[in-house]
């Protein structure tokens, strides 16, 4: 039981330390970068 | 419209991608590594779709921009089951499969549920910004957990050479994700990251995957000692 609850809190302990570190590098900001794959990058579809 | 450069870059790429899976199957790698090659031959079928919806539509066209967003959605999603099969890996001795499993779903669903409570108020298109904000989201949690991963390599000591360049490949390629990410939200107007960088970060992966499958033996073992200096 306190394995699982062990996993539980590291999940949330690492999706905390994810989102903190987005919005410590983009704060307020509504930039979208990806990059899988080779191919160009398109503009944001309209209205998303 | 796209330069010839630029259609150069995207079909060495993708030529690439295809010498990954080459590589995995020549070596009798393919099922070990399930994750990474589904991975990278999903990446494979999704990039021919995308240059021909290019050809058909043109680069401009909202037909490419959704196919494009969800696509990566979906590529994303796959590399963070790529991630959760590396930890599945290096915690095997341990018997923690259940645990690692469980985790991931966990997590999963929690940047799913912030994903869509960022986003559902918003007007328009809601799946679209799901879609594109889950992306963003996992790219992040995905490099959180790379560095969790690679100190636990670190202090479990382990030597096995292709599952450390594997991980250190996806540290590489998630810290130049979100220093490109950085760039593009300090700098809004520059265009060069997006056309160029994003590219160039795309290479990161299949190079790497296609050294660890051709030149990395699966029997190679690193010496602990050669990974980190820990005080006996």
């Amino acid at each position: 039981m306190s394995r699982k609850l062990t996993v539980i809190f590291l999940a949330m302990f690492v999706l905390v330390g994810a989102m903190g570190l987005k919005t410590l590098v983009a704060a307020h900001a509504d930039g979208v970068v990806v990059a899988n794959g080779t191919g160009p990058c398109p503009p944001l579809p309209p209205n998303r | 419209m796209l330069g010839p450069t630029q259609f150069l870059v995207w079909s060495l790429g993708i030529l690439l991608e295809a010498t990954v899976l080459v590589c995995a199957a020549a070596r009798h790698s393919f099922r070990r590594y399930f994750f990474l090659n589904l991975y990278m031959g999903t990446t494979l079928l999704v990039e021919i779709s995308r240059f021909q919806i290019v050809r058909s539509f043109g680069f401009s066209s909202q037909e490419f921009a959704y196919f494009y967003y969800y696509s990566d959605a979906l590529l994303t999603i796959l590399l963070y089951f790529v991630l959760i099969s590396l930890y599945a890996l290096v915690f095997d001795e341990m018997n923690a499969g259940s645990h690692v499993r469980l985790g991931a779903v966990l997590l999963l669903a929690g940047t799913a549920l912030f994903s869509y409570a960022v986003i559902y108020q918003s007007s328009g298109k809601i799946l679209s910004r799901f879609m594109i904000e889950l992306s963003q989201n996992l790219y992040f949690v995905g490099l959180v957990l790379t560095f969790v991963l690679w100190g636990a390599i670190l202090k479990l000591r382990e030597t096995r050479t292709r599952v450390i360049q594997f991980v250190l490949s996806l540290g590489v390629y998630f810290s130049a994700f979100a220093a490109t990410y950085a760039l593009r939200n300090l700098f809004p107007n520059l265009d060069w990251p997006r056309t160029y960088l994003v590219p160039a970060i795309g290479f990161l992966l299949p190079l790497a995957w296609a050294h660890a499958f051709w030149r990395v033996p699966e029997e190679a073992r690193l010496a602990p000692a050669r990974l980190a200096v820990v005080p006996r």
